[in-house]
């Protein structure tokens, strides 16, 4: 049934760039790696989703070259309320990076509960957060994308965008565990697709998800209320940091990393926003609203 | 060597035996049931309803250097759960003092990876020091991880004295062996859960007999899981037996297998979670440790299915050694 979307647009790779996802990826001989994904399902949820990463985010991509080769560990600012910003920065390394990178992504616990969606996560590389899951993958050369600031990144109202919340110290010390570099990236565009007024955690308690913002559009329009704006998204990919050390370092010695880490993506936002004056000038309005 | 295999009635028991012998080992039987195969090399001792005192009998008169307990899921899942217990957990511990008092040399027993449960946060590639998470959505369980503590604590409390293995095989796969999972495979029409397909593992025959013949040459105390080659979402699986797949909605599925496997006409309830969510554990451990290696695809290991009828007698040279 799905075979349809085969013939959508152009092939996203070469048959020897597949190959070297497979063979990067390690899938069995039935065709999948041990945590589900598939390249031939990947690709064709690939298919639909560059329409949305080019067409309607108009996504652009800032130093790709800077991504180094082998196993990375993407960090990225977190926020626009779903995880879109996850789904824009995996499909820019897919298709805006030579040669194509898979990159996983961690999804909430709750997730494999879900019918079909579960699934097509995981189809498309889409793995469980859980540390040992992480470790795993960095063991057996995969790349993995992190948000350390977690839900508070992504639940902030629009009053606060673009302002990097508490990030988490795992993600530091697994990548000491792994010798994994760490490329920080910033993304701007993301914190604007649904302006949440107000973050709801009781409403969230309700539906059982951490948080339902309020929006302009959400839920005053029902479903329509759930199209994201068609801001415009850019990726910046920073330098990539090479930490070394103890990974059982005290906890303030990791932090003084994760500063760093955070610190460059601070970087990377404010050289994104200052490239985007009209996005830049929304600020005023959002330090209303603090 | 001199090896009790126990479950010796049954098909991999057989598979097993025709590769020690072949390896120059004798081989003695232990089975609750009938013995139904003409080519097993070697003597077969039934025990009906697990009588202690027989038991002891054999040990004395045979005196064997090595256990292999196969036998360990005597009476499947519909015989009632306190039988079950009495038989599984007790029969084996009686068996693994046994194994003391006669100061045999080697236990190797073979446990299964359900004991984990399939659980939505369970990580992909689950390690041997995992917990034991099987009998937290269905008690049925019990006797399979109450018997694999039990093998674990006799394991470490006398490993000085008796080196003990406790394997942890995947589905286990082959034209010979039907059990539930294979039986399913086998059929016209296998179910599955709408909206999930998570990854299994499978485990030809021919490779969980060649582990289990270099295992029982060893001589160390250890836990090993045991997988084959790689990895295959359960629809796929369906697929590759050349099953038609019944999609389910797991809000019926339930309740509906639940109240067939009581009339004994479909597998246990437990099982709809292995086709609900990914169970993949890891077998680094005996890797590292031993030359093995599965050596049958997962592709073929499905397609192995059909390849001879199940209930066909076979020779010595299907056997792989």
């Amino acid at each position: 049934m799905w075979s349809i979307l085969d013939r959508l647009g152009d092939d996203p790779f070469t048959p020897q760039e597949r190959d070297a996802l497979r063979a990067a990826v390690g899938v069995s001989s039935a065709g999948y790696d041990p945590w589900g994904f598939n390249l031939e399902t990947a690709e064709r949820t690939l298919r639909v989703i560059r329409y949305l990463y080019r067409d309607y985010f108009r996504t652009q991509v800032f130093h790709p070259e800077r991504v180094p080769e082998g196993r990375v560990m993407v960090v990225a600012n977190h926020g626009g309320q779903i995880p879109l910003d996850g789904m824009i920065l995996a499909t820019s390394m897919m298709l805006d990076i030579e040669p194509p990178r898979l990159v996983r992504g961690m999804v909430e616990r709750w997730v494999p509960g879900l019918p079909w969606f579960s699934t097509l996560f995981t189809r498309c590389g889409q793995v469980v957060g859980d540390p040992g899951n992480c470790e795993e993958l960095l063991r057996r050369d995969q790349s993995i994308m992190v948000f350390p600031e977690g839900a508070k990144g992504s639940g902030k109202d629009w009053w606060h965008r673009y302002q990097l919340q508490t990030f988490g110290t795992g993600f530091v010390r697994l990548a000491l565990q792994t010798k994994t570099p760490i490329v920080p990236v910033g993304i701007i565009g993301s914190d604007d697709t649904y302006p949440s007024l107000y973050s709801s955690r009781r409403l969230g308690k309700l539906i059982g998800a951490p948080y339902l913002p309020i929006t302009p559009l959400f839920p005053w329009f029902g479903p329509l209320g759930l199209i994201p704006l068609p801001v415009q998204i850019h990726v910046r990919f920073g330098d990539p940091l090479y930490f070394e050390g103890d990974p059982d370092e005290s906890e303030a010695e990791v932090e003084r990393k994760v500063a760093q880490v955070r610190a460059s993506i601070q970087g990377l936002l404010d050289e994104g926003l200052s490239a985007r004056p009209r996005l830049k000038q929304l600020d005023r309005w959002a330090r209303l609203g603090r | 060597m001199k090896i009790l295999v126990t479950g010796a009635a049954g098909q991999l028991s057989r598979l097993v035996s025709l590769a020690l012998a072949e390896q120059g080992h004798e081989v003695l039987g232990l089975d609750l049931r009938p013995m139904r195969h003409r080519d097993f090399p070697g003597p077969f001792e039934r025990v009906k309803r697990y009588d202690h005192r027989q038991v002891d009998e054999v040990f004395r008169s045979r005196a064997p250097d090595v256990l292999l307990h196969l036998g360990i899921r005597a009476g499947g899942f519909q015989a009632e759960a306190r039988q079950r217990y009495t038989q599984n957990v007790l029969g084996t511990r009686h068996l693994l003092s046994l194994c003391r008092r006669n100061a045999l040399d080697r236990v190797v027993v073979l446990g299964t990876y359900h004991v984990y449960g399939a659980h939505p946060n369970n990580p992909t590639f689950i390690p041997e020091d995992a917990p034991l998470r099987a009998v937290q959505n269905f008690p049925e369980l019990l006797d399979a991880v109450e018997l694999d503590h039990t093998v674990t604590t006799f394991l470490w409390q006398h490993k000085d004295e008796i080196p003990t293995v406790l394997l942890r095989p995947v589905n286990i796969m082959g034209p010979h062996l039907r059990n539930q999972v294979s039986t399913l495979l086998r059929g016209a029409v296998c179910p599955r859960l709408l909206g999930f397909n998570p990854m299994q593992q499978f485990l030809h025959e021919s490779d969980l007999v060649r582990a289990l013949v270099q295992v029982l040459e060893g001589s160390e105390s250890a836990v090993y899981n045991l997988c084959g080659e790689g990895e295959v979402p359960w629809r796929r699986a369906i697929q590759i037996a050349g099953a038609r797949e019944l999609p389910l909605p797991h809000t019926i599925a339930y309740p509906a297998i639940r109240l067939l496997s009581r009339l004994n006409i479909a597998f246990p309830e437990h099982l709809m979670d292995f086709f609900r969510y990914p169970v993949i554990i890891s077998d680094d451990a005996i890797r590292s440790r031993y030359p093995w290696r599965p050596e049958v695809s997962v592709v073929d290991t499905l397609r192995s299915l059909h390849d001879v009828p199940p209930d066909a007698p076979l020779g010595r040279s299907n056997v792989a050694s």
